[in-house]
């Protein structure tokens, strides 16, 4: 009984670190840098409309 | 008196600027506008000519000249291609002049494609001539040059210019003569084929209805511009363009015989066929936007036809005449003062576009501190980035209108502009190949890490436009600051700029583009003089 709760736990807690550290690395690799500028992609002011 | 009517404010001190309009006080001829940028040359050779011109009429003074110019010139060809009576001379110009095309035209800033409108009857009446004489004369290189100021207008003049004047004598020379006047155009395009391809989202730049009129009915009278932003508002209610409508069909074809009469056979047919042509590609374009997108996207410069409702130009000439020969029928048949009154009827029919849309084409004057900026970034090194990176500004000095960024051309570097466009809240991808380098460089982290990149890109200067505020848009690059003022801050990087490579094969091209094109213009030009000096020189003896 002790084994089976103590894989168990070491099962939720690896996972969670291993889940948390997964989620940390994508965050890192794909979050935009701090002196990113905001928008530059996106023309900021319509040419015209049509309706 | 038409011409000053609708222009009114912007004939006022300073620059009218409005959408793709703008004009500066002294535009640096640069190499791009020769056709050696990276962008597709749609200012070919416009911008060059203005560049060359305005070192003789100041900017300011050129554009007037350049804007009545062209509604004078289009009306008084428009009354040289009807006959002898007043009315019908009076409705043809207010017929031609006072037009949704124009206004519409002339708020969305397109002044090479009214040139080329105000060109078109004149081109008429040469092709007419031409058929008689086969002599190039004096009017005609004139007129074609300043018809063909862009690839739109130039396909138009020419167009008109053969279908009115070719003969199988007269062909090669005239084939050659539109050739030459459109060499900078055509041959800048040939080597930006590979990039020539448009965006089939650029469809929404369709002919379009205009309030409850449909597009088909709206492009009768020569209106359904895509942008809904530059239409009068009389345009967009019911009753005013349907009666206009409908009294102007009723004109033109009481109208048709008579013309026919009298332009004979060949003319009318030519003129009939010009507007069967430029009303299909309008509609088409709003009833097969799908088609106009592929095409677009899929042929070199296909991307020509998606304004479709520009080459309602081309059904211009046989409008006013055909309207006005009808008002000439109708003349007959009422007191004289009534026939005069029907010149103004399209003026009752779209009030609000006088005096420059009821005040909106307003002549401004730029912020002092442009000036400053320019003197002190000089030629600059390497080419020019204006931030935030967008076409478009909407500055307070402008009346909060629209206008393309004056800011490159009131520099004198080349420049690189973001032309990707956002219509509807959609974005319309561009064709120039800098641009996504251009994005990706400013996406850096750091303002060090830009300025390499950019430098790489052979951007050697950057300028900031405050004056155009975005929340949250912070880009700077490593640099020295060389002006920094309230509305403008310019700096110069410190990364190593990589010159753009030029291959002498393009400029060899582009060197025997203008030759031609110069040739023409020299033709104009000694046979304007040959027409004047001789009045000038005669008129001290006469006194």
């Amino acid at each position: 009984m002790q084994a089976f709760i103590i894989t168990f736990a070491s099962v939720i807690v690896g996972g969670g670190l291993a889940g948390a550290t997964v989620v940390g690395l994508v965050n890192s690799q794909t979050a935009p840098p701090e002196n990113s500028p905001a928008n530059v992609s996106n023309p900021v002011l319509e040419y015209g409309a049509t309706k | 008196m038409l011409a000053v009517l609708l222009l009114g404010p912007a004939l006022g001190r300073g620059y009218l600027l409005t959408y793709d309009m703008v004009w500066v006080p002294d535009l640096a001829l640069r190499s791009d506008f020769l056709g050696l940028g990276t962008a597709l040359p749609r200012a070919v050779p416009s911008d060059a000519v203005v560049a060359v011109l305005d070192e003789v009429v100041p900017g300011m003074l050129l554009q007037k000249l350049v804007l009545l110019g062209a509604l004078v010139s289009g009306g008084v060809g428009a009354a040289a291609l009807v006959g002898s009576s007043l009315a019908a001379r009076l409705v043809a110009v207010s017929v031609y002049v006072w037009s949704p095309f124009v206004v519409e035209r002339l708020w969305i800033g397109h002044w090479p494609l009214l040139l080329c409108w105000a060109a078109l009857p004149w081109l008429v009446r040469e092709g007419v001539r031409l058929r008689e004489d086969p002599r190039i004369g004096t009017a005609l290189p004139v007129w074609l040059l300043v018809g063909s100021l862009s690839a739109n207008a130039g396909l138009m003049a020419a167009a008109t210019l053969l279908a009115v004047g070719a003969t199988r004598r007269s062909a090669p020379r005239l084939v050659a003569l539109v050739l030459a006047a459109n060499a900078p155009w055509l041959v800048a395009g040939l080597l930006h084929v590979g990039d020539a391809r448009s965006s089939s989202a650029g469809a929404v730049f369709g002919l379009d209805a205009e309030g409850p009129l449909p597009a088909p009915v709206a492009a009768l009278t020569s209106g359904g511009i895509w942008n809904a932003e530059v239409v009068p508002d009389s345009r967009t209610q019911l009753l005013l363009p349907l009666v206009l409508t409908l009294v102007l069909g009723a004109l033109a074809v009481a109208g048709c015989r008579p013309m026919a009469r009298r332009l004979g056979r060949r003319t009318t047919t030519a003129l009939v066929a010009l507007w069967a042509a430029g009303y299909a590609v309008a509609v088409v374009s709003w009833a097969a936007p799908g088609l106009l997108g592929w095409f677009a996207e899929t042929l070199p410069a296909g991307g020509l036809l998606r304004d479709g409702s520009r080459w309602l130009a081309l059904c211009a000439p046989l409008a006013a005449v055909a309207v006005a020969e009808g008002a000439t029928r109708w003349v007959g048949r009422v007191p004289s003062r009534f026939a005069l009154a029907a010149a103004l009827v399209p003026l009752a029919f779209m009030p609000d576009a006088a005096w420059g849309v009821g005040g909106t084409l307003r002549a401004v004057d730029y912020p002092d501190e442009w000036a400053v900026a320019r003197s002190e970034l000089g030629d600059g090194r390497g080419d020019l980035l204006v931030l935030p990176f967008t076409s478009y500004r909407q500055p307070a000095w402008n009346h909060d209108h629209k206008v393309l960024d004056p800011l490159p051309r009131f520099l004198e570097p080349n420049y690189v502009v973001n032309d990707q466009l956002a219509v509807d809240g959609r974005i319309i991808a561009g064709e120039d190949p800098r641009v996504p380098d251009v994005l990706a460089a400013l996406a850096l982290p750091g303002p060090g890490e830009r300025a390499d990149a950019l430098g790489a890109l052979g951007i050697g200067a950057v300028v900031w436009d405050r004056s155009h505020p975005v929340p949250g848009y912070e880009a700077s690059v490593a640099g020295t600051v060389v002006h920094r003022g309230d509305g403008v801050e310019v700096t110069l990087l410190e990364a190593p700029v990589d010159g753009r490579d030029t291959p002498i094969g393009w400029w060899a091209a582009l060197l025997a583009a203008w030759a031609a094109y110069a040739g023409v213009a020299a033709v104009a030009l000694v046979s304007v003089v040959r027409r004047v000096a001789p009045r000038m020189a005669v008129r001290p003896r006469d006194r």
